[in-house]
C-alpha cells in the first residue's frame, strides 16, 4: 500500500526545481514581449510574436475574473439557499430513505436524522430549563 | 381572556403578541408589526423628490417634477395595499383546522384555511433568510402518499418574524391543543 504523505522527497525536490525555472523563464519572456519595441524584436527576426496589446489586456482579464468570481460565488450561494417554504429545509431523501435499524440496550444510539417534530418537542417541551419561559 | 405581551422581530421592532382562549380546544394569536415609521418615509420621499429635481435641473421639464409627486402618491398607497401588514393572526381550532389571516395598512385581510386532516404538525424551525439564521413558526401539512412524510411546510408570521421568545409561546400553546386533539381522535 503506497502512502501519501507530504514529506520532501528527491523526486519532488526536481519537481518543485523545474516548476521554479520554468516560472522565471516564463516571467523574462514575458517582460521581453512587454518592454522590448517592435522593431527591435523585427531585427533579431521575430516577427510572428503575438500584439503587445495583449500584455496588458490579459493582466486586466484575469484581475477582473477574480473579482467578478467573488460576486458570482456570493450570488450563486444566496441563489442555491433553499426559501422558508421549501420542504429541503426540514428533509430531503437521505433522511427519507434511511434504514430503520433497531437500537440494542445499553448501546450508543446509531447516527441518524431525528425528524423535526421530535427535536422541537424535546427542546421547547421537555427541557424548560433551556429557553427561560419570561 | 384576553392577554397582551411585547415582544421584537428579528430586527429590533416592537411587536405586540395578543392571546385569546376561546374555549379548551381554540386559541387565537394576532401579532401586531411594527407601524410604517414617519422617519423611513421621510426619507424614501425626500430620495424621490431629489432625483425628480436632479433630472429637472438637467433637461428642464417640469413634467418630471409632476411625475414624481405622482409616483409618490401612488407608489405610497400600493405600498399600503399591497405591501406593509399591519397584523397577522394565527387561529387554532382543535377540531376543525387552522386559520392564518393578514391585515394590510388599507383594510384588505388575505386569509388561509388548513384543515386539521392535512396538519402533520406546527413546529419552530431554522433557516438561513438573507445573511442571518432565523427561527420561524411553520405548519407541516401530511404527505398523502407517505403517513410520515411531510408534504409542504407553510411558514406562519411571515412579515412579523418574532424572534425565538415569542415563538416558544406560541408554539406550547399550540402543541397543549394538537394534543388534545390527538387525544381525542386516537381513542375511539
Amino acid at each position: 500500500m503506497v502512502e501519501n504523505s507530504p514529506s520532501p522527497l528527491p523526486e519532488r525536490a526536481i519537481y518543485g526545481f523545474v516548476l521554479f525555472l520554468s516560472s522565471q523563464f516564463g516571467f523574462m519572456l514575458y517582460l521581453v514581449w512587454a518592454f522590448i519595441p517592435e522593431t527591435w524584436l523585427n531585427s533579431i527576426g521575430l516577427t510572428y510574436w503575438p500584439q503587445k496589446y495583449w500584455a496588458v489586456a490579459l493582466p486586466v482579464y484575469l484581475l477582473i475574473t477574480i473579482v467578478i468570481t467573488y460576486i458570482l460565488i456570493f450570488g450563486i450561494n444566496m441563489v442555491n439557499t433553499s426559501r422558508l417554504d421549501s420542504v429541503h429545509t426540514v428533509t430531503d431523501n437521505y433522511a427519507k430513505n434511511q434504514p430503520q435499524k433497531k437500537s440494542q440496550e445499553k448501546a450508543v444510539l446509531a447516527l441518524k436524522d431525528i425528524p423535526i417534530s421530535e427535536v422541537n418537542q424535546m427542546f421547547f417541551i421537555a427541557a424548560r430549563g433551556l429557553y427561560p419561559q419570561s | 381572556m384576553e392577554v397582551e405581551r411585547i415582544f421584537s422581530d428579528i430586527y429590533g421592532g416592537r411587536l405586540a403578541l395578543q392571546r385569546r382562549q376561546y374555549s379548551p380546544f381554540c386559541r387565537e394569536f394576532c401579532l401586531g408589526c411594527p407601524r410604517l415609521s414617519l422617519r423611513s418615509l421621510t426619507a424614501a420621499t425626500c430620495t424621490v423628490w431629489l432625483v425628480a429635481y436632479g433630472l429637472f435641473t438637467l433637461c428642464q421639464n417640469s413634467m418630471v417634477l409632476s411625475a414624481a409627486i405622482f409616483i409618490t402618491l401612488l407608489g405610497l398607497l400600493g405600498y399600503l395595499h399591497f405591501v406593509k401588514i399591519d397584523q397577522e393572526t394565527l387561529l387554532i381550532i382543535g377540531s376543525l383546522g387552522i386559520q392564518m389571516t393578514s391585515s394590510y395598512a388599507s383594510g384588505k385581510e388575505s386569509t388561509t384555511f388548513i384543515e386539521m386532516g392535512k396538519v402533520k404538525d406546527v413546529v419552530i424551525n431554522e433557516a438561513i433568510y438573507m445573511q442571518k439564521v432565523i427561527y420561524y413558526l411553520c405548519i407541516l401539512l401530511k404527505d398523502p402518499v407517505e403517513p410520515q412524510g411531510v408534504s409542504q411546510v407553510v411558514p406562519v408570521f411571515q412579515s412579523a418574524k418574532p424572534r425565538l421568545d415569542c415563538l416558544i409561546e406560541v408554539y406550547r400553546s399550540c402543541q397543549e391543543i394538537l394534543a388534545l386533539q390527538k387525544v381525542t381522535s386516537g381513542s375511539p
